[in-house]
This record gives structure tokens, sequence and C-alpha cells, in this order.
């Protein structure tokens, strides 16, 4: 079933973020205004993404400058003479057309530009066909990369509030480190001045006081928090106030067992 | 006679009202909507989009259900809906990833200055376009042991199932005797 909606909404960091943590296999469609592009994904990696319908062609590794027309035709040949799933990428691999390292640097910085230029969509429609994949003569990226580097080069080319403050709503918010990050730590390439900020965190204080300390701006210290939250490095919350003097709702009192155990029962009758 | 209170919340047309109704022992009670966009009721501070229904669950005890917006400016709602609350059922409507984000407001607005037992309805699951529930999971960011339920709310045994799982989560916190 396919996953449909607008990125205005429900943002491309946020959808990257979905497919990698959900290991989704699927072409991710979007379109704006006279823009379109198709990102394919497999086991929550990017395989290839295209801004141009022609781009899932097997002419692109031309382009690129990546095979010759000659060589072209004659992975095409060894394609038609292959096994039933095998792909151009694995053919060209095979028949040491070029080498592996070459091809994976050509896609790859394709693919990386042509999913950095989406982060500056104000919106868009997506639909995400699970399942779909590319057609065997679709140049893929022979190691799919993963999307945590896209999410982090992204969000550092936000230059808007608006869209930070749907996760962070005001600098009184603390980051912490979640407690089991895994893998994604790996995926991640901070720069320094993301170090910087990214060595304080602590837990206690705020984005404001981090601010503060590094001397860096309010918007800094949150796109560059919205990148590690993106990435799910770390998490934010209010900071508590006791002292507070705005009004805040009180603990609820423990519930005695019995009394839940008479609801359960009822509803379970009704 | 005691009563005990449940709260229905989520975005505009997540549901809230039509849950209610499949359950409740009598007709919804529910403010008079002037517009589809709950947001417009607040212009005039005395209009609030709230439903009512309740379940009678012995002859000394009932079970109310509000069904309230969650936006942020209804706070002082809390001080009413708190006492007696057991637990609270977030709904989302699930076909429709625009309300996300303000599902996600809502979840830290009314969890993240109590411990309140909460489970997140995903609602209009028997729609051809609806997320699946480990799809809002990730989505909407929750960890796993945080309950996302399959629901319909128009459907009485969809609703009854969240319920139970809601009291399921409020048994763990609850104490003996």
């Amino acid at each position: 079933m396919a996953l449909v909606g607008n990125l205005r909404d429900f943002g491309l960091s946020d959808f990257l973020y979905l497919v990698d943590r959900g290991y989704k296999t699927g072409g991710l469609h979007l379109a704006y205004q006279h823009e379109m592009a198709l990102l394919f994904f497999e086991q929550g990696k990017l395989l290839l993404a295209v801004r141009r319908p022609e781009d899932v062609q097997a002419a692109l590794l031309v382009r690129l400058g990546v095979l010759s027309a000659e060589e072209l035709n004659r992975a095409r040949s060894g394609l038609a003479m292959s096994a039933d799933g095998t792909t151009l990428t694995q053919v060209i691999v095979e028949e040491q057309l070029v080498p592996r390292e070459r091809l994976q640097r050509a896609l790859q910085a394709f693919t990386e530009e042509a999913v950095y230029g989406l982060f500056a969509w104000p919106e868009g429609e997506f639909r995400f066909e699970q399942n779909q994949r590319p057609a065997h003569d679709t140049p893929v990226i022979p190691m799919p990369i993963s999307v945590d580097h896209l999410i982090m080069e992204g969000v550092r080319r936000i230059d808007e509030w608006g869209r930070i403050k749907d996760r962070i709503p005001s600098t009184d918010m603390v980051a912490r480190f979640l407690e089991q990050p895994r893998e994604h730590l790996k995926g991640v390439k901070l720069s320094t001045t993301e170090w910087r900020l990214f060595a304080r965190i602590n837990g206690r204080e705020t984005l404001a006081e981090l601010a503060q300390k590094t001397g860096m701006s309010d918007f800094e210290v949150c796109r560059m928090v919205y990148g590690f939250l993106t990435t799910g490095l770390v998490e934010v919350q209010r900071k508590p106030r006791p002292t507070s003097r705005s009004p805040q709702p009180a603990e609820p009192p423990k519930v005695k067992k019995s009394l839940v155990n008479r609801i359960i029962h009822r509803i379970k009758d009704m | 006679m005691q009563t005990v209170k449940m709260v229905i919340t989520g975005a505009v047309n997540a549901g809230k009202t039509e849950f209610i109704r499949s359950i409740s022992d009598i007709e919804v009670v529910s403010t008079e909507r002037r517009a589809t966009d709950d947001t417009k009721m607040i212009k005039h501070e005395t209009t609030v989009a709230m439903d009512f229904g309740r379940i009678a669950i012995a002859d000394d005890l009932v079970l109310h259900l509000f069904g309230t917006p969650g936006q942020k400016r209804f706070d002082f709602m809390w001080e009413i809906l708190s006492e007696g609350m057991l637990g609270l059922v977030i709904l989302v409507d699930s076909t429709r990833p625009e309300t996300f984000r303000e599902t996600n407001r809502i979840i830290d607005f009314f969890v993240s200055f109590r411990e309140t037992p909460f489970v997140i309805a995903a609602n209009k699951q028997d729609r051809p376009n609806a997320w699946a529930p480990d799809e809002l999971r990730l989505a909407l960011r929750q960890p796993a042991h945080v309950k996302i339920l399959p629901c319909v709310a128009s459907d009485r045994a969809s609703v009854k199932n969240i319920l139970l799982e809601l009291l399921y989560v409020i048994q763990e916190n609850s104490e003996e005797a």
C-alpha cells in the first residue's frame, strides 16, 4: 500500500528517517510544481535518486562519464544474457567494465546532489510505493548508502525557522542523548562546529544556555540540534520548571487495581 | 457514586466524537460546531469543542469519556479533567500525514509534564490509504513501549479494544487493593 502525503506536512528528513528505521524497500515519488524526483530504497538504504525521468535509464552512466557508449552496449548485452534478477550494476562490476569504487563514487555523488536539492522544496506531493524496485537496467549504487548523513547535510541547508520550530518550539528545551543511538552514530559525519555543540549536550542546559556557552546564535544551535534530532542521536524535551508559577496539572493519584479490574470486566462484557 | 474519567484527544477530525459515540451508554453531548476547524471555536472563550459520553460500570461507579481538542490553548481544561482521570487515548487520523505534526504536539503537551497512562489509536484503518501502526510509530517517533493500536472509531469492537488496551496500561501502574 502506498504512503501518500505532502512534504509541507511531513518533511523529507522525517520521511528518510521513517524509511531508514523501518528498513523500507520501495520507490519514493515526489512532485513539486514542474519538478519531479524518484528515490529507490532497499531495506532503508538509498539505491538511486533522480530528478529527471530519463536518469533512471542506463544512459545516465554515459552522461556521468562512467562508461563509454560502447562499454554500455557491452553491459547491456551481458545483462541480456544473464539470469533473471541480475542488475546492470552487477554486470558492470562483474565484467569489470569500470572499477566498482568509481561506479560507487559517481552514482553516490549524483544521488546525493539530487537529494540535497529536494530539501529546498517548501512542499511537494509524495507517494511511497512499497516494494517498488528499479528496473534491472537502471543503474544503482553498488553499495546502497545510509540516509543518516543525507539528513544531516539536508538539515544544514535549512535556512528558515519554520521547519525547525515544529520540532524545537523554543530555546528553553533541553537536549539529551538517546540511550541507544546504536549504529546510527556511525553514519553521521559532524562538522567541527557541530562537534563543539554536540560535546556540550548534557541533558541539563537549555539550548539558549548552550548558545551562550558556545557563542553561537540561537538559530545555529537549534538548526544543529534539529539535525541531531532528525538523525535520531538526541531527543529534546522541556526543561522541568518546578518553581514555575504557571499552573501545572497535578500528578494523578494512583488508582486501585480493583477499580481498574471492574472497569475492564464491564468493557469486556459490552 | 464514584466517577472516573478518560480523555479522548487528537487533532481536528481525528475521530474523537465518533469514538465516544461508538461506546457511550448515552447520546454523546457535543458542543455545537459552527465550523469544521475546532480552532475557530475558541475565538469566544466560552466555546470549547468538547464531547461527553458515559459508561455505567456498576451502580456505584461511572466512567465518563471526554473528547477534547489537543491544542495547548486548552490547558485550562486540565484542572477540570485531571481530577479522577484514569488515562488518555490519543487519536490520530492515519490517512492524513498533515496531522501527524499536530499529533506530536498533542502527545508532547499531554504527556511531558506528567506520567499519564496513554495509548495512541491509529484511527481510520479501514481506509485504503491508512498508514499502518508501525509506520505511524516511526512517523510520530514513539518508542516501542508506547502502544500504537489499529482503530476504526465507528466500530464498537475496535473502540472497546482501545479502551481495554489503555486499561491494561493503567492496570500496570495501579496499586493493589
